[in-house]
């Protein structure tokens, strides 16, 4: 798992804001990149978590990072109870959080196989993970996978996939002390200097969606950076790219013409996760709808949604309610033979209608060594296509 | 503070082991260590999160200087954390004004006064693949950075009980003004950048 090319991640351009103090508020990036999911369309497959592992996260201290992360609704997620953890801004002022650690995220495990393989008691023995000590065998990135909520005949479940939100109010920049962390102007992509980050992980405590991670052999916090050199070369970014779902949408919320502005500002389907954190993210959800549930006597009860939402409500807040309403309006003028803009959209007949101005196949970017620009990557390795 | 009795004289190589008995001869001081002021924290995440949380009470830290060629031996002892490290590490600093007549190192520094920091961490497993020791300059509390061709800072450590020695050592020109400061950071207690204890004033140095 070595030599995939990842760059290294410097403060190399102008433009940008950050060190301690700045809170962020109002420098909002007027080309602010957001990306809307559709979680209707959403299958669990973690195909946006492998494209995001595979680009990366695959060098040393990073086996257990997973920058994109899908998991299953209600749960314990990734970190552990990470809802629970604090962190973000509260009436203007940032909330203490916690920082989450090793065993709290899981995963990256050692497996046993020289026992297994080679010790002479394959038949015997169970491939398992190491137990190094640091709890991290106890958990792991999808560890409560279709768990879920509910009774049966009612139990519910479904997928919500999570990155960094690139917030409006990046309480993480704020809370670095050697001012690594910053928010670029041109497209509102929150990145680290690595070279300046000291580790002390602050950020990790701040974050109240707990998107950053710590790399402990090299001593620095990463988490995503939007496929930063990607956007820059007009591709979007691995997760929305690679999704079989073809439910990400990439783009700007400020442009009237993008799905993302309709679907964000329009139509008021899409909505941050947890807005009471107060950092403004950028990542926006369509949310679930759901099957009736059933009476006891399993005759089914048509003014109740599978899904409760006040559940939903607690993870995307009030305007969750009239979201869903709008979806049914629109269901029903369909299902009555109508037509709507909004399906029309969210069913995405045309694969690049997701991408925004994001459409370039990376395949036919230029990729020999010299043609890498530097602040991509460690030259002379080149990309991992994704 | 001035103490008088401390010097910084010639020694062997051997003196970057910080159990050589070269080190019975010289003479040390201890050095008093306070938290480093939770109104100088410079962001509000750190004031808010650590308004109210006990934190500096390391130290005092046993200093004990001396020189070998163009370098300088700094031995620290001190009680770190009596638990294994979990998040956090053990560390400890020596912190050298860049002018005569720069404030107090209370800060680590300020803006307009940078100081030099050479820190030594204790590491975990995973982290043996880094240096323990770096050498940065500091310009407030937790700001930190690294210090480009700034000659190299190296450290030797060792435990007894929960009982550090340490030995930084680096160029003896970071001693230019005569003045030496010292931070210990308690890894058990989650303390890291400007999170500490350090000394109040600058400790003189006898020429
Ligand atoms: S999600 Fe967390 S890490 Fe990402 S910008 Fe927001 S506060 Fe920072
Ligand atoms: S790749 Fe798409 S469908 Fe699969 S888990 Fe990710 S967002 Fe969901």
């Amino acid at each position: 798992m070595r030599g995939t090319g990842r760059p290294v991640i410097e403060r190399t351009r102008m433009g940008e804001y950050g060190a301690n103090g700045d809170t962020g508020e109002g420098a909002g990036a007027p080309g602010q990149v957001a990306m809307v999911f559709d979680l209707n369309k959403c299958m669990g497959c973690q195909t946006c978590s492998v494209a995001c592992k595979v680009l990366w996260t695959r060098e040393e201290g990073e086996d257990h990072q997973w920058w994109m992360s899908v998991n299953t609704q209600p749960g314990l997620g990734t970190p552990k109870g990470w809802e629970e953890m604090g962190g973000g801004w509260l009436d203007g002022q940032p909330v203490p959080g916690h920082q989450p650690g090793r065993a709290e995220f899981g995963g990256g495990w050692d497996f046993n196989y020289q026992e297994v393989f080679y010790g002479g008691t394959g038949s015997s023995t169970h491939l398992r993970p190491i137990d190094h000590g640091d709890g991290n065998t106890r958990w792991g990135m999808n560890w409560d996978e279709d768990q879920g909520g509910g009774e049966y005949p009612n139990s519910y479940y479904f997928y919500l996939p999570r990155l960094c939100n690139h917030c409006t109010h990046p309480v993480c920049v704020s809370a670095c002390p050697s001012g690594a962390m910053y928010k670029r102007h041109e497209d509102g992509v929150v990145l680290r200097d690595e070279s300046a980050c000291q580790g002390a992980r602050f950020c990790m405590e701040a974050c109240p969606y707990k998107k950053i991670y710590f790399n402990y052999a090299r001593n620095v916090a990463q988490h995503c950076i939007m496929c930063f050199p990607r956007l820059e070369a007009g591709v979007a970014p691995a997760c929305a790219r690679q999704c079989p779902g073809r439910l990400v949408f990439v783009g700007s919320a400020d442009d009237d013409e993008s799905p993302i502005h309709k679907l964000v500002h329009q139509w008021e389907v899409a909505l941050p996760l947890h807005p009471e954190f107060g950092t403004g993210p950028n990542i926006f959800y369509v949310p679930p709808l759901s099957p009736s549930r059933l009476h006891e006597d399993l005759s089914i009860d048509e003014e109740t949604p599978r899904i409760p939402p006040e559940y939903l409500e607690s993870l995307f807040g009030p305007k969750v309610h009239a979201a869903l309403d709008t979806m049914r309006r629109e269901l029903a003028r369909v299902r009555a033979g109508g037509q709507s803009e909004l399906l029309d959209t969210l069913i995405v007949y045309h694969w690049n209608d997701l991408f925004g101005r994001y459409t370039t196949d990376p395949a036919t970017l230029d990729r020999s060594p010299g043609r890498v620009p530097v602040r991509f990557g460690r030259s002379p390795s080149t990309p991992t296509t994704s | 503070m001035s103490v008088g009795s401390l010097t910084a004289p010639e020694v062997g190589e051997e003196a970057l082991d910080p159990d050589a008995g070269a080190w019975d001869a010289i003479p040390s001081e201890g050095v008093p260590l306070v938290p480093v002021p939770i109104e100088a924290q410079l962001n509000a995440y750190v004031r808010a999160a650590w308004t109210g949380r006990d934190y500096g009470r390391s130290g005092p830290v046993e200093l004990a200087l001396a020189r070998h060629g163009d370098r300088l031996l700094a031995r620290l002892s001190w009680d770190g954390s009596a638990v294994p490290p979990g998040e956090f590490t053990d560390a400890a600093g020596l912190l050298f004004p860049r002018e005569p007549g720069t404030a107090p190192p209370v800060t680590m520094g300020t803006h307009a006064e940078p100081v030099t920091l050479w820190q030594w961490r204790d590491r975990l497993a995973s982290q043996q693949g880094l240096p323990s020791a770096r050498h940065l300059v500091s310009t407030g509390p937790g700001v930190f950075r690294p210090v480009p061709a700034g000659g190299e800072v190296s450290a030797r450590s060792s435990r007894a009980g929960s009982r550090w020695s340490v030995v930084l050592a680096g160029p003896v020109e970071a001693l230019a003004t005569g003045s030496v400061g010292v931070a210990v950071w308690a890894g058990a207690n989650a303390e890291r950048a400007g999170i500490g204890a350090v000394c109040a004033t600058w400790v003189e140095v006898a020429p």
